[in-house]
């Protein structure tokens, strides 16, 4: 154990002439002195202008940020606070037959470990509940939490979690979409792969293509990326002794965090408060609960605040990442560009669990026919489980994805007829007062603005 | 074992066992948490601190091979009447964001403009290579740099 | 031998959840020194919201970004929020906080009123001033009438309120409804370099517009494009999660992972388009998502300018479109 950090104290120089100036005048450190901060500084213009919208205002967590002050959850510590680590799974799929914690338990400085027989309801999931907290009986991605240790150190955590015994019996591992979309092998049986599916309609899409003069068919695909918040997640249990419990969490949404606490744990959502300090990058992949329940419950065990942070492999493995599409796009149009049908067909590789699903599917099949006034438009959209990781919410829901398949098939349509990329998009964008493809009525809109001021500002010259 | 050095000016020392990086040596026994723990690997750049003017990624290098160095931290750069000329412009050009990289950013900016005061682009470039960020796509974090380096060029 | 290349994407985006409710909360309160504190439970992620959802209510009250505390992020002292994800926060809690400060701001007209000798409904909120509309001669600082309605009317001036976008759901067999209250739209142009002996694509410029509304804060408006695009640059050229045949990731640490640094990011040119939404706050959309829509798409269009070679299936890396390359190049011979 390390002895208290010793400081010289002959570099800090106190400055008292005599008793009664000492009385009256403030202690003086030397003002090159390092590790302190300026308290007054000459705020900027435009922090105190009025009105306040449109100032291009400096921050003041920025301040903070940049003088190393602010708190992020690794930097804080609470008296007696222990660290925990999560073992994940040696399988993509398979069957948990048995779990041995007890040599773990054994090692000096393991307080307590849990597996997921011990979480009160363990299931969560910001759409539908079909992911565990800690898996118990089947696992279905490499990223899957089998097990929790809380220890002195992360290193005996991480080191004890080697000492944990799983015995897996191997079940058929789906990597493939299209694969999966057969139902051979059912990944959360009896439910189909096909987990949700999208449909809009509008108009008569085959009419559409039988009146077109030209028909373009291709095919798209999409990789999957990672969010790469350069934060790892990282969460802080502690309970009161009225049996309240604090998380600290880095957790982007801390209101719907709370309940979903309130459901793994059977506690009244008045016994639990939520804290969500400044995250350092979320883009998405911050938006569910993820080993929170686990640590309230160790905490509870050992009497202790826990805290865990991913490793940089965790983020990658076990917390969510982009939906993957495979993008089929057949668009009709007419000599001079303008699309008179769409028909698109997308399939989502949906990872082992739905997540944010739901809301990518979404998003995505109505964003799908791009900003174009289209009037005959079939979307038809799945999403399929496989043994990958999660796919869940990342900047964009879908949007990337489908932008990069009807900006290029348009970049196709016009080089085959002839016409000027700019061209073709100004002939089928959106006005104001257009109809979407789910015919809502649309409001302040500038697509053509926008393409005519990047065009100009880019020098683009129309061919 | 004991590991002695001076931070920010200041001798500090603590027993620690051998195997501790300088990163956990500033976070854990000294109470410095502005470097931080990215990756820890030595990829991302957050835990970057300067050690005897060359800036370091503290999470790969062991707190007994600073022993007797000098290492300056983020919590070195400001005193009580002014912020560093790099916080200033970091802050007033938006050039932090979520902040978590900015600590490592601002030492290996502080690093280059030590040795090299009137950088070029690239120059600034390639002494961020180094440092991954994921919010500001950097451009902001550039302007700052030359905006700073011409404060102190001018002071 | 280097070949240039431009490519034109544009898209548009919506914001706020898909039909589903997606409240927030907020509560805003006045000093009695004219000053104000906002309670809201969203969380700072680091795109300056707090710093943006203070300036909404600054505005509503008529004085500085400085003048109000922001207070976030605890279940138990700010009120609910759905989060900071599908670039709700601006609209939706900045359209909740509007509400808020404005409940606040009533009870100072009310207090205001009598010692003005008008009508409630002829007063503003303007320059730290509460003042007549159509007559800013009469007149009283922000802080007097604060402090009035606190201690003489004996009405301290907090405010809380909460916003949810009005959808319509959408028919289950047609997908025909309302999903969202409000879109925003974008263009963007690269410029590419593709060396045609190895494949290798450096994106050497980005001109972007985006559309947010009436935007609250250009800085921080300006940085969330600049961070956009580089996630879009990562995903046309570099980033991949690879798994190996047991399902296992081949490259889960940043060595193997390739993402932009400082080295990777084109020269940006970052524009707004001139908008504002009634029925956002003061104007303002949201900024957030879109922002990493359009890139990787006008990259690729980009190198098919530069090359003759379509990549149908992302990333773009140098192998890819080397392999592209050569195919073209025996097809053609």
């Amino acid at each position: 154990m390390a002895t208290k950090p010793t400081q010289d104290l002959d570099q800090k120089t106190l400055v008292i002439e005599d008793t009664e100036s000492a009385l009256n005048a403030p202690v003086r450190v030397k003002e090159a002195h390092p590790i302190i901060y300026p308290l007054s500084l000459p705020e900027t213009e435009e922090r105190k202008a009025t009105p306040a919208v449109g100032q291009s205002a400096s921050r003041p967590d920025a301040r903070l940020h940049g003088l190393g002050q602010t708190k992020y959850i690794d930097d804080i510590k609470f008296p007696n606070m222990i660290y925990a680590k999560v073992l994940r799974s040696a399988k993509a799929h398979a069957k948990i037959i048995s779990i041995d914690t007890s040599e773990a338990e054994a090692m000096p400085g393991v307080y307590a470990t849990l597996t997921g027989k011990e979480i009160p309801t363990n299931t969560f999931g910001p759409t539908f509940q079909d992911q565990p907290v800690l898996s118990d009986t089947v696992v279905r991605h490499r990223g899957d939490g089998v097990a929790a240790v809380a220890a002195v150190s992360e290193q005996v955590a991480q080191e004890a979690l080697k000492k944990i015994k799983v015995v897996y019996e191997d079940l058929p591992v789906i990597l493939d979409p299209e694969e999966a979309l057969k139902d051979e092998v059912l990944i959360h049986p009896p439910k189909s792969n096909i987990y949700t599916s999208k449909v809009i309609k509008k108009g008569d899409v085959e009419k559409g293509l039988a009146e077109s003069d030209h028909i373009f068919t291709n095919r798209y695909k999409t990789q999957f990326q990672e969010h790469v918040p350069i934060e790892p997640h990282a969460s802080i249990a502690l309970w009161d002794g009225n049996g309240r419990v604090t998380l600290w969490s880095s957790l982007g949404r801390i209101t719907l965090g709370r309940e979903d606490m309130s459901r793994t744990l059977n506690l009244p959502q008045s016994k639990i408060r939520m804290i969500g300090t400044i995250v350092g990058g979320n883009f998405g992949g911050k938006n569910e609960i993820t080993n929170e329940p686990i640590l309230a419950l160790l905490s509870k065990k050992t009497g202790r605040p826990v805290k865990c942070t991913y490793t940089r492999e965790d983020e990658f493995v076990s917390s969510t990442i982009r939906h993957p599409f495979i993008m089929d796009f057949t668009t009709g149009v007419n000599k001079e560009g303008k699309i008179l049908a769409r028909k698109i067909k997308m399939i989502l590789d949906g990872g082992a669990y739905c997540s944010w699903t739901g809301t990518t599917i979404g998003k995505g099949s109505i964003l799908a026919a791009g900003p174009y006034n289209i009037d005959n438009l079939h979307v038809e959209s799945y999403a399929v489980y496989t043994n990958k990781t999660t796919t869940g919410a990342m900047r964009g829901f879908g949007a990337p994805q489908v932008c990069f398949a009807y900006e290029s098939q348009m970049d196709e349509i016009a080089k085959t007829l002839g016409i000027d990329p700019l061209e073709i998009r100004l002939r089928n964008a959106f006005r104001e007062g257009s109809l979407s493809p789910t015919s809502q009525t649309l409001h302040s809109v500038v697509v053509e603005e926008s393409l005519l001021q990047a065009a100009e500002a880019f020098g683009w010259n129309r061919s | 074992m004991l590991v002695e050095l001076k931070v920010n000016g200041e001798k500090r020392s603590a027993d620690v066992p051998p195997e501790t990086t300088l990163l956990k040596f500033l976070r854990e026994y000294l109470d410095l948490t502005g470097a931080k723990l990215g990756c820890d690997v030595g990829d991302c750049g957050t835990c970057t601190v300067i050690v005897d003017g060359i800036s370091v990624n503290s999470c790969i290098m062991l707190a007994a091979k600073a022993n007797g160095s000098e290492v300056t931290t983020i919590e070195g750069l400001a005193t009580t009447s002014e912020l560093h000329p790099l916080q200033k412009s970091f802050e007033e050009l938006g050039a932090l964001q979520c902040g978590f990289c900015g600590t490592g950013m601002l030492m290996s900016a502080k690093q280059l403009l030590d040795e090299n005061p009137d950088p070029t682009d690239f120059e600034i470039r390639d002494a961020l290579a180094g440092n991954l960020c994921r919010c500001t796509g950097y451009t902001k974090i550039i302007e700052a740099i030359k905006d700073a380096a011409k404060n102190m060029r001018a002071a | 031998m280097k070949k240039t290349g431009k490519g034109i994407a544009c898209m548009w985006y919506p914001i706020g959840f898909t039909v589903m409710a997606n409240p927030s909360a907020a509560t805003v309160k006045v000093n009695t020194d004219g000053t104000a504190t906002l309670l809201t439970g969203t969380v700072e992620t680091g795109q300056g919201a707090l710093t943006v959802l203070g300036q909404i209510a600054a505005e509503t009250l008529g004085i500085a970004t400085d003048d109000v505390h922001v207070v976030s992020g605890d279940t138990d002292t700010t009120p609910m929020d759905t989060g900071a994800i599908a670039s709700r926060t601006t609209y939706v809690t900045g359209n909740a906080i509007v509400r808020a400060a404005e409940a606040a701001r009533q009870i100072l007209f009310e207090a205001a009123a009598p010692l003005l000798n008008v009508k409630p409904d002829q007063l503003e909120a303007r320059d730290k001033k509460i003042q007549v509309l159509g007559f800013p001669s009469r007149f009283l600082p922000i802080s007097k009438v604060a402090q009035h309605a606190e201690t003489n009317v004996g009405k301290p001036a907090i405010g809380s309120s909460s916003y949810n976008p009005p959808t319509v759901e959408m028919d289950p067999e047609t997908g025909q409804g309302k999903p969202f209250n409000t879109y925003v739209y974008a263009t963007q142009i690269a410029e590419v370099e593709v060396d045609d002996e190895t494949g290798e694509v450096v994106v050497k410029r980005i001109v972007a517009v985006h559309d947010c509304g009436q935007p609250i804060n250009p800085m921080l408006v300006e940085g969330q494009i600049q961070g956009g695009i580089s996630m879009g640059v990562g995903y046309a050229l570099q980033e991949e999660i690879l798994f190996d045949s047991q399902g296992k990731q081949i490259n889960p640490n940043l060595t193997n992972y390739i993402m932009p640094t400082s080295l990777d990011m084109p020269e940006l040119d970052v524009q707004l388009v001139d908008n504002y939404d009634p029925t956002g706050p003061h104007g303002a959309k949201g900024v957030g998502e879109p922002t990493a829509v359009p890139t990787a798409a006008a990259i690729m269009n980009a190198i098919y300018d530069a090359v003759g070679v379509r990549i149908t299936t992302l990333p773009a890396t140098a192998e890819k479109v080397m392999t592209a390359i050569l195919e073209k190049n025996a097809q053609e011979a």
